[in-house]
């Protein structure tokens, strides 16, 4: 699958307007099965296609700033041996490179096109890991280690002679009813942005979430809400996010809406007001922002032979106010405006099988729930 | 006269200025043959390595969570010379209950005139900060009458200002007078009496404090005694002539007169003074890639009479001047002109020439200037993600 987006956002850093054509999500995906043993893989070729991101206000990590970083080649290579332990048990080994066990689904399996802000606060991913699970009836518990380095670009692995199992996360998560997942999750996650040695400070995570995903009559229906909190060095710097996700797929129309409040910090700068010092000279920060922001969009689904369509609109306004006045750092002076207008006319492509829910592994991919109602994965 | 820079407003304006070749808007030049690398010395990528004092051959690196190392770089302690450094020690210190560690930022070893000690050394930690907001870190004082095993006996520590914390930044001693200088971000300036013997809590040391730029506008990086003025340089409001007349500190002259970017280092050469500006985040859209360059009145008050802006950095990272007055050079991280960059000033010193660029891709946080055994080097802090104490010949680059 690829989407194609022209985007077009105001103000960018120094009062600009910039509109830009580009290819994100090109990936190829592959899920085998044999016996007890299963593989998820997911390639991703954003670092050929948008190797200096994609613009997009409010976003950041990984050195990027109001550009999303592209992903790495290898998204996703899980292994998973999963089985019966117990009547009415069942347990899974997984490891591999992608995401630990904790927070939301990634944004490309959700409504939006642009990527939310508070991505480095709800998922961790591009890991080595090595996850647990144990799912009995309605619950599903796991645990994972992994490296804490976050990538470094986009074709870099993780680092893990000396690192991996550094970090860890746990999630429980029930189905509460037909359709309705709850999920509340925690990660320590060691100096994500030092790779080596780990040098920088711990990541301190939660993430709490409801997810509502049904069929109806004509496609559709779905609803997330999250809640999440990152904390470094013991307190000095805490950052919230909320956020909700709801989109109604009725025959070909798609219309979706997001809302999110997310807390961001502000880091050093390079020369290009788009990219940040990685890694980081010292514990400083230019203050922390808060991003409230209001997405809504609209797609239409085509099916030629062997192809799936859906050309898109989204618009998405968002508004910046500082947690920490009194900083260096003004959205009126480093954007020239506090309320961005962002502005994308997309084309979503794909063929062969549809989009799964990434990050879900073992006795969590295989509790028979649909692979292919994500939002986004046009699967349908 | 009007200052080039000054006028500047925009990102736009400065790039119009060079096309026009307006006088010193530079880009950077290849590196020269007069400026000889002849050591790198890994430091642990551990934060990796801040600032450097050398003195008497020995080289006072802060080395972040890493601590002091103290090189010999040609005292002779321990067999090291400017092309072969040898550690002699090194030392963490206290963390003092500041998150991140004991972030050990810059040193000055004290030469006390008065009682001819050459006993101790202070040490700035750089804690985690708010910039323009807030700030953490407190000033250390490390034993080093035996270099071999430097011990840590005293601290100052600034209580919160305006309800936010505060720490320490860049140093300035007296040494004659026995009054070390500290500039200490939104707590400001302050000076402390280190006469005598120093242990545990400084805080009744303290003899005078002052926040030039006021509420709201203070964040100081740095400071330095020249003719009798103390001159601070504030990230916010510009640079300043101040001076500690008996136990309270007055503002001279300067101040709120750097507008259109945001402050960093300094340093005084006879009756001019230069000072950075940084770049973290442009301010008004304008990096932080200038040198203000002023004059010195009759009584020391700064003037702007001109600026260096270099294109292709974000931030000017630290300044120095020989102490023949005959070279600048600054540091600069945050582009792709990153390195150290030498200027003549024998010609005239308010319209610097450029000699030489040193470039260092992933950035330079500090340089200093020290001669040893007849020559001259710069100690260099190379940034990470592969930190590396830097030592530079620099003996054949004529003014």
């Amino acid at each position: 699958m690829a989407v194609g987006v022209v985007t077009r956002a105001s103000p960018m850093p120094y009062d600009r307007t910039i509109t830009e054509a580009s290819l994100i999500e090109p990936m190829a995906m592959m899920m085998a099965r044999w016996r007890a043993l299963s593989f998820t893989g997911v390639l991703n070729f954003e670092g050929w296609t948008i190797p200096h991101g994609e613009i997009s206000p409010g976003i950041w990590g990984e050195g990027y700033d109001d550009r999303r970083h592209p992903h790495t080649l290898f998204h996703e290579m899980i292994l998973s041996l999963t089985g019966g332990v117990a009547p009415g048990v069942r347990a899974s080994l997984s490891a591999g490179k992608g995401f630990a066990p904790y927070g939301t689904d990634d944004p490309m399996n959700r409504p939006a096109l642009l990527y939310p802000v508070n991505h480095h606060w709800s998922q961790v991913m591009e890991r080595a890991v090595l996850i647990g699970g144990v799912q009995s009836g309605r619950v599903t518990l796991e645990g994972g280690l992994f490296n804490g380095d976050e990538p470094v670009g986009p074709f870099s692995w993780p680092v893990i002679r000396g690192r991996f199992g550094d970090s860890w996360s746990a999630r429980a998560l029930v189905r509460a009813a037909r359709g309705v997942e709850v999920q509340v999750s925690h990660a320590s996650v060691k100096s994500p942005e030092y790779r080596y040695p780990p040098a920088g400070p711990t990541h301190d995570k939660w993430s709490a979430s409801a997810r509502y995903e049904r069929p109806t009559a004509t496609g559709h229906a779905y609803a997330m809400v999250e809640w999440a909190r990152n904390s470094e060095l013991s307190g000095t710097y805490v950052y919230y996010t909320a956020l909700v996700d709801a989109e109604l797929l009725r025959n070909r129309q798609r219309p979706y809406l997001r809302l999110e409040r997310t807390d961001r910090p502000e880091e050093d700068r390079l020369l290009d007001p788009f990219r940040s010092q990685r890694p980081s000279l010292e514990n400083s920060i230019l203050g922390i922002s808060r991003w409230w922001i209001a997405t809504a969009g609209y797609g239409y689904r085509l099916r030629a032979t062997g192809i799936r369509l859906e050309p898109l609109a989204e618009v998405s306004l968002a508004h910046v106010v500082m947690v920490t006045p009194g900083t260096v750092f003004t959205p009126q002076q480093h954007f020239g405006g506090d309320n961005i207008l962002t502005l994308s006319l997309a084309i979503r492509i794909g063929a062969g099988m549809p989009m799964h829910r990434m990050g879900r592994y073992g006795v969590l991919a295989d509790q028979g729930e649909p692979m292919a109602m994500g939002a986004n994965r046009m699967g349908e | 006269m009007t200052p080039r820079a000054a006028v500047a407003t925009s990102a736009a304006t400065l790039l119009a200025l060079a096309a026009c070749g307006g006088g010193h808007a530079t880009t950077s030049p290849p590196p020269p043959d007069t400026v000889a690398l002849v050591a790198s010395v890994p430091i642990p990528a551990n934060y990796g390595i801040h600032d450097q004092f050398v003195r008497d051959g020995l080289d006072f690196v802060c080395a972040w969570n890493t601590g002091l190392l103290i090189y010999d770089v040609g005292n002779g302690v321990a067999g090291g010379s400017p092309e072969h450094p040898v550690l002699v020690s090194s030392l963490v210190t206290s963390t003092d209950g500041v998150q991140g560690g004991a972030q050990v930022h810059n040193a000055w070893w004290f030469w006390n005139p008065v009682t001819n000690e050459k006993r101790y050394l202070f040490i700035g930690q750089e804690g985690p900060a708010s910039i323009g907001l807030s700030s953490q870190g407190d000033i250390h004082v490390v034993d080093v009458s035996d270099l071999s095993h430097p011990v840590e006996v005293a601290f100052y520590h600034m209580a919160p200002v305006n309800g936010q914390t505060a720490g320490t930044h860049n140093f300035w001693v007296d040494e004659a007078h026995q009054i070390l200088y500290a500039a200490y971000y939104n707590g400001g300036v302050i000076a402390l009496d280190i006469s005598g013997t120093l242990s545990g809590d400084l805080a009744s040391r303290e003899i005078a404090r002052i926040r030039p730029g006021g509420d709201g506008n203070t964040y100081v990086w740095g400071v330095m005694l020249a003719g009798g003025s103390l001159y601070a340089t504030d990230m916010v409001s510009g640079f300043w002539q101040l001076k500690l007349v008996d136990s309270a500190f007055t503002v001279l002259g300067g101040g709120n007169n750097v507008p259109e970017r945001f402050g960093s280092d300094q340093w005084v050469a006879g009756s001019y003074a230069y000072s950075g500006t940084w770049g973290g985040v442009a301010r008004n859209g304008v990096p932080g890639n200038a040198l203000k360059i002023w004059s010195l009145g009759p009584g020391g008050a700064p003037t702007l009479v001109d600026s260096i802006v270099t294109h292709d950095i974000g931030t000017v990272s630290d300044v120095e001047v020989t102490a023949d007055d005959q070279v600048l050079m600054f540091g600069a991280e945050g582009g792709a002109g990153n390195g150290v960059y030498f200027y003549s000033l024998a010609a005239d010193p308010s319209h610097p020439s450029l000699l030489a660029w040193y470039g260092v891709p992933t950035g330079i946080h500090t340089a200093t200037f020290a001669t040893i055994a007849g020559r001259r080097y710069v100690f260099a802090a190379k940034d990470p993600p592969s930190p590396a104490m830097l030592v530079l010949d620099v003996t054949g680059l004529a003014p």
